[in-house]
């Protein structure tokens, strides 16, 4: 409209009557002129509006698993995963693994709360042809396809240390091939083929995996909406449903990373550092135990958390022993919150339960405890310790554990004597976990996932897949953030919920 | 601008300055979103990363007390307006922090941040640069915060300090908002090459589209401004694969071929530009465009745009920023330009604000006066080729004859596509400097 205007002959005064009709009409179409209005809309040179908000989950963890092997006893499999909220459909998407980063997992052998071991990933991206925004050329059929545009190898380190100062690094891996995004049916029409071939076994006996993975968490985000009193007559579904992160996967003999038989306690956590503008690396992300970021850890304090190490964990202390998370629940729902401090929660998130996967002298630090020497069951049960499993969470992860019903009904003081049976009723993957390293699920293929299903399965571009913005933008992504943003999301959870189960299961009407 | 006229467009500016209340007094959940057609094609999807403003709304109707979602819509309204220019969202911006914060007023970061760079976009620094060090006094990771307290410490003309905290954001939470910030602050300090190595790792981090395309741009522009016009074709190009309605790419690129004297092009890239947002910056470079290859009366009608704009502006109790300030001085109103120049200045002391106090005090004839401007404008080493431009033109109306000889090359050397009309000045300028 305005260049019109501009390029017609017509007269000054015609101009402004015309624009003033347009935007008396309030078509304030003529969008400069309205910005006008608003010091600062005008972008002016000397005020250069940069984003704040930058789309980069490739820098966040999501989970840290650690078990004992189901199909390998004397081994412990570890998998941590990054890049929340992958949605496979409505591109065709391909999510890599950062190569300015550092992917790390420490593992420590005597309970100091100080690594002895740290596995390191360092990524790098090959370009075939240049062109970046082009993932794929036609149908791939094995990870050195030339029809594979935009492929990621990864380097693995293993470095020893002693009082946090690193005394040996072998790098144990080169040029590992990273199993890509799984765009789509057309583009990859054997994706397990690509899977099989990114699993590779080292010669000391360490077994890797680097790639796509379906999100094997499972829960119902709504529930965070009982933090604002919401209404729980909606949860039971598990909204990370056909979400995939990127996952990596180790599996390592367990004689390894235990200090010895006689203490096979190892405390694990992730942590993800970034390369800084001035060449150093900075830490930020850390995750060991679940949840913690979200449920103990306050809002204000997560992202010093993020930047902390478990030497330090003294720090967050009285978020463990005196949790807002009860008193929330107390507040909206009058369930009574148990006595503080909470020592049962210090045993369960800093220290290893006692007698099980607490190492002797053990110095609180938040890390995932795994008592190596506890044999795998045949039966996992997804309560794990809290239901007789002693071989599931807080003893390590499984895939399989119900972390937030665990969680929450610890929280809520099922350890003290204040049995509970709270939870978001989603209580398995959608999807079935492999039986063989590394364990994780298939991702959802960019044929299927939400967007496909809500959008009724639209149809992959035959071949060549082309970038889109990785940044999923509905409901499920607002839950999160806003989980996130809860702080003590899991909360509501309480009440809300056993009023919801009651009503399914009619026990308290 | 004739009186006559004038009234005209101060009923203009009447009405718009009513759509504009009538749009702010909406409630920040209020109906459906009326975006500007024109500003709601400038948003690319998935523009902004994170949720949208309706995901937001649409979850705080069933969850009012979400003190974080309320944050989160705040800031997904400024980012809106960032990228559409649409002035509106700022009140419902507003809105949206003090819910958040009266939900939750203790430990509350992210509306404190969120109301920093509200305060920013608004050209609030002073306001920006509070708020940005509350947010960190609660959370000191906090990436907005420490984002907004560099915007607000360049735009406060603070530089050391803003250096400072541009380390510090680097060493907390490097990352692309924290790189774009540290890559000016070494631009406005003259390191250039610094400035290109951390835009490239930002550039090389990206994975959005908006990101690439930001940082893309970044780099086409910083390279434009050093004179490297086939580089600055190249990022844009990259830009504008990623985001091809990207209006800040565009731009790029038509200043860029502009430099390569493809004036055709540039005129044809430009005329869609302003046809979809009339900036100041634009018009006057098509205006200029249109004016050297021989076409006074396109080029008049973008001046004449240009001047309704600043009316507009002024009708609306908002004084002109530097940019209409600049763009008036040299094509339009210069008692107008004096003064919207000048109480930039007196607010903040930039090297953005000197240089349009001096310019716009010689363009009304008071090149003495501006000669102290002029040159505390390049004080800092930034090396902006208008900047030097203006700096020669004022030495050679002071006398100083060396000194803009000097300054002029200067200019011509770095970057004669800075203004296609400024540079036929700077040549005809030096010509006479060294004829006599």
């Amino acid at each position: 409209m305005f260049s019109h205007l501009i390029r017609s002959t017509r007269g000054r005064k015609n101009l402004a009557s015309l624009v003033c009709g347009a935007l008396a009409a309030g078509g304030l179409a003529a969008a400069g002129v309205s910005s006008a209005l608003a010091p600062g809309a005008a972008n002016a040179s000397s005020h250069r509006e940069a984003p704040l908000i930058s789309g980069q989950p490739q820098y966040d963890t999501t989970d840290v698993y650690a078990f004992v092997s189901p199909d390998r006893p004397d081994t412990t499999t570890i998998v941590a995963n990054w890049l929340p909220f992958e949605e496979p459909a409505g591109g065709p998407n391909f999510y890599r693994f950062a190569d300015d980063a550092r992917y790390d997992i420490h593992i420590d052998s005597d309970g100091d709360a100080q690594g002895d071991l740290l596995y390191r990933w360092t990524f790098h991206d090959q370009i075939r042809n240049g062109d970046t925004f082009l993932f794929n050329t036609g149908p791939v059929t094995s990870l050195d396809d030339p029809d594979l545009n935009i492929t990621q190898t990864y380097d693995l380190e293993m470095m020893r240390l002693r009082n946090q100062h690193v005394i040996s690094t072998t790098k144990i891996a080169n040029d590992v091939p990273v199993a890509p995004s799984n765009v789509g049916k057309a583009s990859m029409p054997d994706y397990a083929e690509l899977r099989k071939e990114a699993v590779r076994e080292l010669k000391d006996g360490t077994t890797v995996f680097a790639g796509q993975a379906d999100d094997p968490f499972f829960l119902d985000l709504r529930v965070f909406d009982l933090l604002y009193g919401g209404d729980l007559s909606e949860v039971g579904r598990d909204t990370l449903k056909g979400y995939n992160v990127n996952s990596i996967a180790l599996q390592v003999p367990s004689e390894h990373i235990r200090q010895s038989a006689g203490q096979p306690v190892v405390g694990i956590w992730s942590t993800t550092h970034r390369k800084s503008a001035s060449g150093d690396w900075t830490q930020v992300s850390r995750l060991g135990m679940p949840l913690v970021n979200e449920v103990v850890i306050p809002l204000k304090d997560k992202d010093r958390f993020n930047a902390s190490s478990p030497w330090n964990d003294a720090d967050f202390l009285t978020s463990v022993t005196e949790p807002e998370l009860p008193k929330l629940i107390e507040d909206i729902y009058k369930i009574e919150a148990p006595e503080e401090p909470r020592d049962d929660l210090v045993s369960v998130f800093l220290t290893g339960v006692k007698d099980l996967n607490q190492p002797p002298g053990v110095r609180p630090a938040e890390a995932l405890r795994l008592n190596t020497a506890v044999p795998p069951t045949g039966e996992p049960k997804r309560l794990g310790v809290l239901d007789g499993d002693n071989a599931g969470f807080p003893n390590g992860r499984r895939l399989t554990d119900d972390v937030l019903d665990i969680a929450l009904q610890v929280v809520e003081g099922e350890l003290v004597g204040k049995k509970n049976d709270l939870g978001d009723a989603v209580d398995e993957n959608d999807v079935e976990f492999e039986k063989s390293f590394p364990y994780v699920a298939l991702p959802t293929s960019g044929s299927n996932g939400p967007l496909a299903e809500a959008a009724g399965n639209r149809s992959q571009l035959d071949g060549g897949a082309e970038l889109t913005s990785g940044s999923a933008t509905d409901d499920r992504t607002v839950l999160a953030l806003s989980a996130g943003a809860a702080g003590a999301g899991v909360v509501l959870i309480g009440t809300g919920l056993a009023w919801w189960r009651s009503r399914r299961r009619g026990r308290w009407s | 601008m004739k009186r006559a006229t004038r009234s005209v467009w101060r009923l203009g500016a009447g009405i718009v300055g009513l759509a504009c209340v009538l749009t702010a007094a909406g409630a920040v959940l209020g109906g459906p979103d009326e975006v500007p057609t024109a500003a709601a094609g400038a948003v690319a999807p998935g523009a902004a990363p994170g949720p949208g403003v309706r995901t937001l709304q649409a979850h705080l109707r069933a969850q009012p007390r979400d003190a974080g979602a309320w944050a989160s819509l705040g800031a997904a309204y400024v980012e809106e307006a960032r990228v559409s220019g649409d002035p509106s969202r700022y009140p419902r911006a507003g809105e949206a922090f003090a819910r958040s914060l009266r939900l939750r007023p203790d430990g509350n970061a992210e509306a404190l941040a969120g109301r920093a760079a509200l305060a920013a976009a608004r050209h609030d620094f002073p306001a920006a640069l509070r708020d940005a060090d509350r947010a960190l006094a609660v959370n000191p990771y906090s990436e907005r915060g420490l984002a907004v307290r560099i915007d607000a410490l360049v735009e406060l003309g603070r530089y050391p300090a803003a250096l400072e905290a541009a380390r510090r954001a680097d060493a907390r939470r490097p990352g692309i908002p924290v790189f774009t910030r540290l890559a000016y602050v070494r631009e406005l300090r003259g390191d250039t090459k610094e400035a290109r190595r951390v835009l490239e790792l930002a550039r090389d981090s990206a994975s959005t589209r908006a990101d690439i395309a930001y940082t893309a741009t970044a780099l086409g522009r910083l390279a434009w401004s050093q004179g490297g016009y086939d580089e600055a074709l190249r990022q844009c190009g990259r830009a504008l694969k990623a985001e091809p309605d990207n209006l800040e790419a565009r731009e790029c690129r038509a200043r860029a071929l502009t430099g390569k004297g493809e004036h055709t092009a540039a005129i044809a890239e430009f005329e869609t530009i302003v046809a979809r947002s009339p900036l100041p910056g634009r018009l006057v470079a098509l205006g200029e465009l249109y004016e050297v290859s021989g076409r006074p009366g396109p080029a008049r009608r973008q001046y004449e745009v240009l001047g309704t704009w600043t009316g507009l502006a002024r009708a609306g109790g908002v004084n002109p920023d530097l940019d209409t300030a600049l763009a008036a001085a040299d094509h339009g109103d210069r008692t107008d330009a004096l003064r919207a120049a000048r109480a930039e200045w007196q607010r903040r002391r930039t090297v953005h604000t000197e240089d349009a106090l001096a310019w716009a005090l010689h363009r009304s004839g008071r090149s003495e006066e501006a000669l102290p401007h002029a040159r505390a404008a390049t004080a800092t080493g930034y090396r902006d080729a208008a900047f030097l431009y203006h700096r020669g033109m004022i030495e050679r109306a002071a006398g100083e004859r060396a000194a803009a000889h000097a300054s002029l090359t200067r200019a011509l050397a770095l970057n004669p596509a800075f203004s296609p009309i400024g540079a036929r000045e700077a040549r005809r300028a030096l010509d006479g400097l060294e004829a006599s």
